[in-house]
C-alpha cells in the first residue's frame, strides 16, 4: 500500500461497504417479539459454539493461541536492549573484555564498575566486573562504545528483583563455554553495519 | 661583558599572530607565546630542561625569513612578526603527527596512558585518521627496569626522560640508541645503578614509561587527583596523591599512584613509590583514646618526631605549656641548635640561600652529608649546576659516593668526627682576602691550619686545589649536610658556617635532616633531654602515640591530615588529606586538655610571626605553579633580623674514630620508616660495607652480625657493596620503627661487631 492511499482522507469515495444488519425494530410489540425470538431460539449457544469449538481444540488438539507466560517467551526483537551479556572470542573461547573501561566512564548511571590487573602473560586481565542493574537504565550506550563487541544487550529482559540494587558479575553475564557455538553476533547498537567490511581500508605495506 | 648585561634586560616588542607583546630579551618565540596564553602545539618541549628540538612541531613563521623557524629554540627579537597558525604550518604539523603515528599499536584501549596522552590529543588535533606511510614492524620486547617498564614499541622517541635523566637527575643512565627507524631508548646501568627515581616515566608523553607497579591496574580518569606535598623529606616536593576506591570488593579509597606538575618540578623515587605508608587500620577506641589522655597528664616529657606538621608542632607546646611539660624532639634538637648559633653570627633568623639559586651555581662544596641519599632534591639541584652552569663540585665528606661520581669534580675525604676543623679550613679557605671584622680575623688568625689539615686529613694541596677548581667562578653554593647537627661542637660549626655566609657570596644551602625539622625548630622550644615520664608523638617513648600504627594510639599519617611542613627553600607548603583516617587525633586530645581548636588547621594562622610565619589561613594557601613555571605554593617563611655578634671557641682537638665505624643513612628510595612501611620501596636492612671493612671486621658478605649502637643492639646481614670505599659501613635506620625517631646521636659511630651467623648457616 503506498503512502497515498493512507493520506487520503475523503472517506465517501473509498470502498466502504454496508453490512446487512437487517431493520432495528421501531415499536414495542417488535422490541419484544426480537427478545422473545432470541431467548427462545437459543442464539446464545450458537455463539457459544466458536467459544466452546476454539476450547476444545485448545485442551485436546494442541492448537493455544495464546503464550503461556511465564513458562513460554515470545521471541524478542533481536534490537532490543535487555539484560547485558558478555561474548567470548569464537576462536579461542577466550573472554572478548579486554579491560579499556570505556563501559564503565560512558555509563550515564554510574552502574558499571571494573577492576583490572597486570597478569601473568604481560596482558591486561579484568579481575572484577559488576553491573548494578538497580541502576541500569539500558540506555545501550556501554554496548556502543564497547570496541571489541564484548559487551552486548541480550534478550532476558526480567528484571525484577527483591532488592533495588541488583549486581550481575562478569561470569553470569559471560557465554558458558558449552553455549559458545550457539554465540550469536549482536546486530543492535555499536554492530558493525553490513558495509563494515568495505569501509575497513589496509595500511600500505609495502616492503 | 657589560654589553650582555644590557642586552639581557633589554625590553623588546614582538608580534604573535597579530598581538603586540612587550617583553624583554632572552626568552625563545615559544616562551614568549605560552605566557601570553598563545598556543604553540609541541611535542618534546619540556620547560624544566633546556629545549631537546626533537620533534620539530613547534615551527613558526617570521615575517622577512625564510623556511619556518623553531620557536622552542629560537629568540625572540625585536620587532619581529610571528604567525603561528599558517595553512604550511598546519600542514607540516600534521605530517609530523602522521608519522609519529606510523605503527604506534593500537592498544589505547588497555594502555595507561590513554586519556593523558600527547600523541591521543595531537592524533585528534590534526585530524590524523590513518596511516599513509609504511615500515616493517620489529620486534621490540618490553623490558623492566626496577619499578619501571619500558616499552619500546610505544615509544615515539621524544627524548624527554633522556633529558631529564641527564639534565635533572644526573644519573646518566638513559641514552638514545639512534638509528632511524630502530632508534630507542637504553638503560645503561638497568641493574644496580638506576636509583629508580621514576623522573622519565612521569614526563613521558605516551605509555612508554609507566610504573610496573601501577600498570595496567587503572584508567587515568577514574583517578582522583588530590594536590598535596611530599612528606617525606625537607624538600616538599609538590605532587598529587591519585586515589580511588580500592576494588568493587572494597571500597575504601587507596593510593594509585603519585604523580606531580613534571613540566616545572621534580620529585625523587622515595615519593613517587613509597607513598602508600597511610595507617589505615585505626578505628575510634575510646579506653585507648582515656589512657592517652592520662598518659598525657602525667607526663614530664613530650618527644616527638620532626615527621609532623607545623600545627602539630604548635598544638604540641600548648599542649606542653597546658600540661607543664617539656618537649624533646632528638631528630630535630640538634638542627635547633645549629640553627640558633647559625642566626647569632649571620643576624638572620635563617640561611639564605635556596635550591634555585644552587641550580643557578657555577661553584658548589657539599659538605657533610652523602648527599645522594640524604637529600636527593639537593642532589637534583647539583645536578642541573653541574650540566647547565658548568658547576665545579667539590664533595666533602668521609666516604666517596660512587654514584655521583659523574657530577662531583674533586673528592675532599676528611676524617669522621673532624667536621669542626673541615669547617675551620674551609672558613679560612673562603675568607682569605676578604673584609672581616677584627674578633673573626683574629679568630682565624689563630687558628692552627697545619694541624687541623692533619687532624681531618685534608692536606693544604687539597685545599689549594680547591681554589683552583673554583678559579675564574662567580656564583657559589655551600651546602651544609645532616652530619653537622649532632656532631658535638654543632654550635661552633654552625657559627663558623654563618660567617662564611656573611663575608663571602656563598650561597648557602642548609638541609633539615627530616621532612619538617625546620618548622619545629622554629616554632618549638626543644630540650636537649627527655626526662621522666615520656608521651611520644612517632617517636619512642614511655606511651606511644604512632603514625606507624604500632603504638598506644593511632595517630594519622602525613598523608591523611591537613597541615603544613617547611621546606628546605624556607617555603611553608600545604599537605592535605588523600585518604581518611577513622582513629582520633592529636586535636582530639588537644580539646581533651582544653588547649585544641576544632580543627586541626585552625592552628595554621596562629603559627608564630615572631619566626616569619605569616598568619594565612590554611585554606588561603596555594599549591600550584604560576604559568611563569614558579613555585607559588604557600608561602616563603619572612627572614627576621636578629642580633649578631661573633663569638667563636677555639677549636679544640678534633675526636678521632678508628676501629670500626658505621654511618647511620638511609638509601634514597627507602629514607624513613614510612617508606619501610611501603609496598615499593620496603627493602631488606643490610650493613653495607666495602671489601677493606669485611677484611677489618673480619665478617664476611652475608653474614649475620651484631653491634650495639647508641646503646641498642642491632643485628643486621652484612653485605659487601662494591661501590664503597674505605672503612666505613652504611648502617640503615629506616627498618627501626619508632625508635629510629629516637635517635639523636652523630651520625658516625665506632662500634664493636660480633659475627652470630654465618653466610651459609
Amino acid at each position: 500500500m503506498s503512502l497515498d492511499n493512507l493520506k487520503n482522507r475523503n472517506v465517501g469515495v473509498q470502498n466502504y461497504k454496508m453490512l446487512d444488519l437487517g431493520h432495528t425494530p421501531e415499536t414495542g410489540w417488535g422490541k419484544f417479539k426480537q427478545v422473545l425470538k432470541r431467548s427462545v431460539k437459543l442464539e446464545l449457544f450458537v455463539g457459544l459454539k466458536v467459544t466452546m469449538r476454539e476450547m476444545f481444540k485448545a485442551l485436546f488438539m494442541g492448537e493455544m493461541h495464546t503464550v503461556k507466560y511465564p513458562f513460554e517467551k515470545l521471541p524478542i526483537s533481536p534490537r532490543y536492549r535487555a539484560i547485558h551479556e558478555m561474548k567470548r572470542l569464537l576462536e579461542s573461547g577466550h573472554y572478548r573484555c579486554i579491560g579499556c573501561g570505556l563501559c564503565e566512564k560512558i555509563c550515564i548511571s554510574n552502574c558499571i564498575k571494573m577492576d583490572t590487573r597486570y597478569d601473568e602473560n604481560q596482558r591486561k586481565e579484568v579481575s572484577d566486573y559488576t553491573i548494578n542493574f538497580g541502576r541500569c537504565i539500558f540506555c545501550g550506550y556501554c554496548a556502543e562504545v564497547c570496541p571489541e563487541l564484548a559487551i552486548v544487550h541480550g534478550g532476558r529482559y526480567e528484571t525484577a528483583s527483591e532488592q533495588r540494587a541488583s549486581y550481575s558479575n562478569f561470569e553470569d553475564m559471560l557465554t558458558p563455554m558449552d553455549q559458545l557455538v550457539n554465540q550469536k553476533e549482536y546486530p543492535g547498537f555499536g554492530a558493525p553495519t553490513p558495509v563494515a567490511d568495505k569501509n575497513i581500508k589496509k595500511t600500505p605495506l609495502a616492503y | 661583558m657589560s654589553e650582555v648585561k644590557r642586552k639581557q634586560t633589554k625590553e623588546i616588542t614582538v608580534t604573535i599572530d597579530g598581538k603586540s607583546i612587550t617583553t624583554e630579551y632572552g626568552k625563545t618565540i615559544l616562551e614568549v607565546a605560552r605566557e601570553n596564553d598563545i598556543y604553540i602545539p609541541t611535542m618534546c618541549y619540556l620547560t624544566k630542561v633546556e629545549p631537546i628540538a626533537s620533534c620539530r612541531m613547534c615551527v613558526v613563521d617570521v615575517e622577512g625569513v625564510d623556511g619556518m623557524i623553531l620557536s622552542c629554540q629560537e629568540k625572540a627579537v625585536d620587532g619581529a612578526v610571528i604567525n603561528t597558525n599558517t595553512k604550511e604550518l598546519e600542514a607540516e604539523r600534521q605530517n609530523i603527527m602522521k608519522l609519529y603515528d606510523v605503527n604506534h599499536p593500537l592498544e589505547c584501549g588497555v594502555c595507561d596512558k590513554s586519556g593523558e596522552c600527547d600523541l591521543q590529543n595531537k592524533t585528534l588535533e590534526f585530524n590524523v585518521s590513518q596511516q599513509n606511510f609504511t615500515a616493517k614492524d620489529m620486534y621490540r620486547p618490553v623490558q623492566n627496569w626496577g619499578f619501571i617498564s619500558y616499552d619500546p614499541s610505544l615509544c615515539i622517541m621524544c627524548e624527554k626522560c633522556v633529558r631529564v635523566c641527564n639534565e635533572i637527575v644526573g644519573s646518566e643512565q638513559l641514552q638514545v640508541s639512534t638509528g632511524g627507524y630502530k632508534s630507542t631508548i637504553i638503560n645503561t646501568k638497568p641493574e644496580n645503578n638506576c636509583i629508580s627515581c621514576g623522573e622519565c616515566m612521569a614526563v613521558c608523553p605516551v605509555g612508554a614509561l609507566v610504573s610496573s607497579d601501577f600498570k595496567y591496574t587503572s584508567n587515568a580518569w577514574e583517578l582522583n587527583k588530590i594536590p598535596s606535598s611530599c612528606a617525606l623529606c625537607s624538600a616538599g616536593c609538590q605532587m598529587y596523591y591519585e586515589v580511588k576506591p580500592e576494588s568493587i570488593d572494597n571500597p575504601t579509597e587507596k593510593i594509585f599512584r603519585v604523580t606531580n606538575e613534571y613540566e616545572f618540578t621534580s620529585m625523587c623515587g622515595a615519593g613517587r613509590f613509597g607513598f602508600d605508608y597511610a595507617n589505615t587500620t585505626a578505628f575510634k577506641d575510646r579506653a585507648k583514646f582515656e589512657r592517652a589522655v592520662e598518659a598525657f597528664k602525667k607526663a614530664d616529657t613530650i618527644t616527638f618526631s620532626s615527621s609532623i606538621t607545623n600545627e602539630e608542632a604548635l598544638m604540641l607546646t600548648h599542649i606542653a605549656k597546658a600540661i607543664d611539660a617539656k618537649l624533646s624532639c632528638p631528630e630535630a634538637y640538634g638542627f635547633s641548635k645549629f640553627l640558633k648559633a647559625y642566626s647569632s653570627v649571620s643576624g638572620k633568623s635563617l640561611w639564605g640561600g635556596d635550591l634555585a639559586t644552587l641550580a643557578k651555581s657555577d661553584a658548589i662544596i657539599s659538605l657533610a652529608t652523602r648527599v645522594k641519599d640524604d637529600a636527593p632534591m639537593v642532589k637534583n639541584h647539583i645536578a642541573m649546576a653541574v650540566k647547565r652552569e658548568k658547576a665545579q663540585v667539590v664533595y666533602m665528606h668521609p666516604i666517596e659516593d660512587s654514584h655521583i661520581q659523574n657530577l662531583v669534580t674533586k673528592f675532599v675525604k676528611y676524617e669522621a668526627g673532624s667536621e669542626e676543623g673541615v669547617v675551620a679550613l674551609l672558613l679560612e679557605l673562603l675568607t682569605r682576602d676578604k673584609e672581616l671584622p677584627t674578633e673573626l680575623k683574629s679568630f682565624i688568625d689563630e687558628l692552627d691550619i697545619g694541624n687541623l689539615s692533619g687532624e681531618s686529613s685534608i692536606s693544604e694541596e687539597e685545599l689549594d686545589e680547591i681554589v683552583a677548581t673554583f678559579w675564574k667562578k662567580r656564583r657559589f653554593s655551600l651546602i651544609v649536610g645532616e652530619d653537622i647537627y649532632n656532631h658535638p661542637e654543632v654550635e661552633n660549626i654552625a657559627k663558623m658556617l654563618a660567617a662564611i655566609e656573611k663575608y663571602t657570596n656563598y650561597n648557602v644551602v642548609v638541609t633539615p635532616p627530616a621532612s619538617n625539622s625546620l618548622g619545629v625548630a622554629l616554632i618549638c622550644d626543644l630540650e636537649p633531654e627527655a626526662t621522666g615520664y615520656t608521651v611520644g608523638y612517632n617517636c619512642e617513648a614511655d606511651f606511644n602515640l604512632s603514625s606507624l600504627g604500632d603504638g598506644d594510639l593511632d595517630m594519622p599519617a602525613l598523608n591523611q591530615q591537613e597541615g603544613s611542613i617547611v621546606t628546605i627553600n624556607k617555603q611553608l607548603v600545604p599537605l592535605n588529606v588523600a585518604l581518611g583516617y577513622d582513629g582520633y587525633i592529636l586535636n582530639d586530645i588537644a580539646n581533651e586538655l582544653g588547649v585544641g581548636r576544632k580543627y586541626t588547621i585552625d592552628f595554621t594562622s596562629e603559627l608564630p610571626k615572631d619566626k616569619g610565619f605569616k598568619g594565612i589561613e590554611f585554606d588561603s594557601l596555594a599549591n600550584n605553579f604560576s604559568k611563569y613555571g614558579e613555585d607559588i605554593r604557600g608561602y616563603k617563611l619572612e627572614v627576621i633580623n636578629v642580633e649578631s655578634k661573633i663569638e667563636l671557641n677555639d677549636v679544640e682537638d678534633l675526636p678521632s674514630f678508628d676501629g670500626i665505624v658505621v654511618y647511620n643513612v638511609d638509601s634514597a628510595q627507602n629514607p624513613n620508616p614510612f617508606t619501610q612501611k611501603s609496598k615499593l620501596t620496603k627493602t631488606e636492612p643490610k650493613l653495607l660495607g666495602s671489601k677493606q671493612f669485611a677484611m677489618a671486621a673480619k665478617v664476611k658478605d652475608g653474614d649475620l652480625v651484631e653491634f650495639e649502637l647508641n646503646g641498642k643492639k642491632v643485628r643486621r646481614v652484612f653485605s659487601i657493596d662494591t661501590s664503597l670505599k674505605g672503612t666505613i659501613a652504611l648502617n640503615p635506620t629506616s627498618d627501626m620503627g619508632l625508635s629510629a625517631f629516637a635517635v639523636s646521636s652523630y651520625r658516625f659511630s665506632q662500634i664493636n661487631i660480633n659475627k652470630v651467623g654465618g653466610a651459609n648457616e
